[in-house]
């Protein structure tokens, strides 16, 4: 019981008239962190489900697993073979590190790809965890409220989506302005109506082009150029794309991308886990993964001589890009999708669709998936509006009265 | 008072009154400025010339120098000849294209530069003394990644050397594509040639990813893909036979003086 | 407003009832025009004329404007007003007119213009009318210059054109932020700014629409 002894003994100082008091949602988390905490919910508003927000939180972030460490592998491999072909290695202080711990640049081995890829990833997720903690807890200190678990999830997810390249003080900026933005002046968790780690990404997406898309900043190697699959495809076409790479590397993930998403396998292992818990909405999903199918269909049909986009197969737009990553954890983040249930499939269904339309017929950007659910998160809440509302008449045809306002 | 403001008469005085004072400020201001506009534009147009030609100064007078440096000529684009025609002074390209009899559409490959619809005649700019120039300077334009972009190619006197390359209109991507107009990345362009070969009539000038390398390479603009595209297609386009790729390959061949003349002439028949 | 004071009258406006950032008022020209500061600071100026002078005009003949056409009356003037600032820098400031391209003319459609000929010059003296003019042309092109200060210097490293933090691309150390180049970013500056005004004077925050209902009290729920 040491741990609970310690905190018991220094709650004094952060209750009110404290020397800490200022300093008491600092207190909370980490005291959450170990123990549950001290007021859990009694009302039968409740009692349906054991799940609270802590443990959903924590779930998603295990879920993300698999594609991070996969992630990590894949970077650190895409730079080791591209150095073991004659390209410099980048980093001082990751090179040091790659060559304590593994002893050398071999894309073959398993250890040294992981370690490599590592000392770029683990950087930016600490940075994302330690800059954007100090906003949620400067929030939380001014308002007075609990430090919320939400950002567990935010910051791995944000470090997920972004290149391994990117330079460590654009990470900072980014993920300030996902929760300050994004979320906090909405009032925080649970009133942000924008996903904050799409909406910190998207503001370095227009704000730092150049250091999160283009050729020549995936792998982590100096002077190297190695488009992503969706800009072969999209400069060159389906024919390029698959003879550079099959459909099983690009689901598997031995294609370059930003560090979560390359494997749609290690993102799918950790789809099964959240739908299986239901902490992700399968509607979302199905949306997603149908509005996509429905819309890649057509352009097939369409067909077009100028835009090889035109020509890609639903199976391959699975694979390729952000797709798979935001189908499975960004879309179906509970506070900023659709609540009703149908709606659900609404939402989803709006950012498969955008998706396609964003990858094939926009001429800037060959990624789409990052926009399209940021714009469906602006239609959510007038999606559920028409649900909602479509549920009140239809009752009111049955009852004759409207329904009575029930806490 | 009330009563009387709002009376038929009154409105209609007051409404006349209005109109009378109104019409006769804006018309006095738009009359009085008019030459100055003229001015400006002409002068903001001539400056985008000497920039292009490596001529411009801040600070100097821009008109003497056109005056004593530029000669304006009209050229067909189909014989690559000068016409007598127009008068290069005041003839409009740019206006033109959009007059069906003085310009031809172009579709399909023809048209790698998206204009669909391009003028018979265009004004070329020549540094020096015009019979045997020191730089020509081409107008070019063509799609970029979000728009029309507009600007001046300057050709040294042997049809081939490129001295520069500005544009004064385009919209592209702040940062990206808009680095068109970094003088960095302009720099690069001097002394670059336009043709591989002498007596080729396809232009080989193009931007190149990650490093350009031999004379008729420059670098494309890092993170704009679409518009560096852009910019080629519109120089394929422009330096082609379907562009100033005759009249250029007079320069090449040395024979530009022996034709000047001829031209006229055959010109003037053609419109008899 | 009976007893405004002409210094109150040529004050207020620019931080305590700020066209932009209490009112809201005006936004759509300060997204475009912010890019740079010089920009900025001639648009600040045309609203500034046109907004003094449309107010001056209204109130001169504010007892002969028959109700029925008092706004096309005041937007007859504003126009006309419009269109000779424009004139006027076509003529004498070229460059600056081609980078504001549209919105001198769109200044006719500045809520900020029209919204004071109405509210303040048609029930106000002349003189008191000039000042509210170009108070609020004033507190629009605070809001504008502030804007444009962030746009221009974290956008492009500069500030009025002269490099402060010299740009990667022309072999500096700053890395220049695009998107403060693009409209919107003007939005978030606009959002900020409001952030801190309302911060600093409570009684700008606008009542809650709505209040939600507390949460169930244990007690009562068991």
């Amino acid at each position: 019981m040491g741990i609970r002894q310690t905190l018991d003994n220094l709650e004094p100082h952060f209750h009110k008239g404290g020397k800490y008091e200022k300093f008491y949602p600092l207190y909370e988390a980490v005291d959450t962190i170990f123990y549950a905490p001290p007021d859990v919910a009694k009302t039968t508003a409740h009692v349906r489900d054991g799940v609270d927000l802590k443990r959903i939180m924590i779930t998603v972030w295990l879920c993300t697993f698999p594609a991070m460490i996969f992630g990590m592998w894949n970077a650190g491999w895409m730079a080791n073979a591209a150095i073991a072909d004659g390209f410099a290695s980048m980093g001082t202080w990751r090179e040091a590190i790659t060559m304590t711990l593994a002893g050398g640049h071999d894309p073959d081995s398993l250890w040294s790809n992981l370690v490599l890829g590592a000392t770029y990833f683990l950087p930016i997720y600490l940075v994302t965890f330690v800059v954007g903690g100090f906003w949620e807890v400067l929030f939380a200190i001014k308002r007075g409220h609990e430090v919320n678990e939400g950002f567990f999830v935010t910051s791995v997810l944000y470090a997920l989506i972004l290149p391994a390249t990117i330079p460590l003080w654009q990470v900072a900026l980014g993920i300030t302005f996902g929760v300050v933005i994004g979320k906090e002046i909405f009032g925080g968790t649970g009133k942000n109506f924008l996903n904050p780690a799409l909406t910190g990404r998207a503001f370095l997406y227009f704000a730092y082009p150049a250091q999160i898309s283009g050729d020549a900043i995936w792998v982590a190697a100096d002077g190297y150029s190695g488009a992503t699959a969706l800009s072969v495809a999209f400069q060159d076409g389906m024919a390029a794309l698959s003879s550079q790479w099959s459909w099983w590397d690009a689901f598997l993930g031995f294609v370059p991308g930003s560090v979560g998403e390359t494997s749609t396998l290690a993102i799918l292992i950790g789809a099964v886990v959240l739908l299986w818990t239901k902490i992700a909405s399968w509607r979302i999903v199905l949306g997603v993964f149908l509005g996509m199918v429905a819309t890649s269909a057509l352009f097939n049909m369409i067909g077009s001589d100028s835009n090889p986009m035109f020509a890609m197969p639903w199976y391959w737009h699975l694979v390729v890009g952000g797709f798979a990553f935001g189908m499975v954890f960004m879309a179906t983040d509970p506070v900023s999708a659709s609540m009703t249930n149908q709606g659900r499939l609404i939402f989803g269904a709006l950012i498969g669709v955008m998706t396609v339309l964003i990858r094939v017929v926009n001429p800037a950007f060959p990624e789409g998936i990052m926009l399209a659910i940021l714009f469906a998160n602006l239609f959510a809440p007038l999606i559920d509006h028409f649900f909602v509302q479509a549920n009140i008449k239809r009752r009111m045809q049955r009852t004759g009265v409207p329904a009575e306002e029930t806490a | 008072m009330a009563q009387s403001n709002n009376s038929i008469k009154k409105i209609l005085t007051v409404a006349f009154a209005l109109c009378i004072v109104c019409s006769i400020i804006v018309s006095t201001a738009a009359v009085a400025l008019r030459s100055k506009q003229q001015f400006n534009q002409e002068l903001d147009r001539k400056t985008n010339i000497l920039e292009v030609a490596n001529l411009y100064e801040s600070g100097m007078d821009v008109n003497e120098t056109y005056e004593s440096m530029i000669t304006p000529r009209v050229v067909n684009l189909e014989t690559g000849e000068y016409s007598a025609e127009h008068d290069p002074d005041t003839y409009n390209a740019f206006e033109s294209r959009r007059d069906p009899a003085a310009s031809r559409t172009l579709s399909g490959e023809r048209d790698p530069a998206g204009l669909t619809r391009v003028e018979k005649y265009s004004t070329v700019y020549l540094v020096g003394d015009p019979d045997d120039p020191e730089q020509i300077i081409l107008p070019i334009r063509g799609q970029g990644l979000w728009g029309l972009m507009r600007g001046f190619l300057s050709v040294e006197g042997d049809g081939n050397t490129i001295v520069g390359i500005t544009y004064y209109e385009h919209a592209e991507t702040p940062g990206l594509g808009g680095e068109v107009n970094n003088p960095r990345w302009q720099a690069q362009w001097e002394g670059k040639e336009i043709f591989d070969e002498q007596g080729e009539l396809d232009p080989a000038i193009r931007l190149v990813k990650g490093g350009a390398s031999g004379e008729t390479e420059v670098d494309a603009l890092s993170g704009a893909t679409l518009t560096s595209n852009g910019v080629t297609n519109m120089l394929q386009f422009w330096l082609s036979p379907e562009g100033f790729g005759d009249y250029l390959a007079r320069f090449r061949e040395g024979t530009s003086q022996a034709e000047t003349q001829g031209a006229d002439v055959e010109l003037e028949s053609e419109g008899a | 407003m009976s007893a405004a004071s002409p210094k109150s009258v040529l004050t207020t406006p620019i931080f305590k009832n700020n066209p932009i950032a209490l009112q809201i008022l005006g936004i759509c020209s300060a997204l475009a025009v912010t890019t740079s500061m010089s920009v900025s600071l001639v648009m600040t100026l045309a609203v500034i004329f046109v907004t003094a002078f449309s107010n001056l005009f209204v109130s001169l003949i504010r007892h002969h404007i028959p109700s029925s056409i008092r706004i096309i009356v005041q937007m007859t003037i504003i126009a006309s007003l419009v269109i000779v600032v424009d004139q006027i820098l076509k003529a004498y400031a070229y460059e600056m007119s081609k980078q504001l391209s549209v919105f001198v003319g769109l200044i006719i459609t500045n809520c900020i213009v029209m919204g004071r000929a109405e509210g303040f010059a048609m029930t106000n003296t002349p003189g008191m009318s000039f000042l509210d003019g170009i108070g609020n042309g004033i507190g629009y092109g605070f809001i504008l210059m502030t804007v444009g200060f962030f746009r221009e210097l974290l956008g492009a490293g500069s500030v009025f054109g002269f490099t402060v933090l010299q740009p990667v691309q022309d072999g500096g150390w700053y890395v220049p932020n695009g998107l403060l180049l693009l409209p919107p970013s003007a939005f978030f500056i606009i959002g900020l700014i409001i952030w801190v005004l309302r911060s600093l004077n409570p009684e700008q925050v606008e009542e809650n629409e709505f209040k939600m209902k507390a949460n169930t009290q244990p007690k009562e729920a068991v």
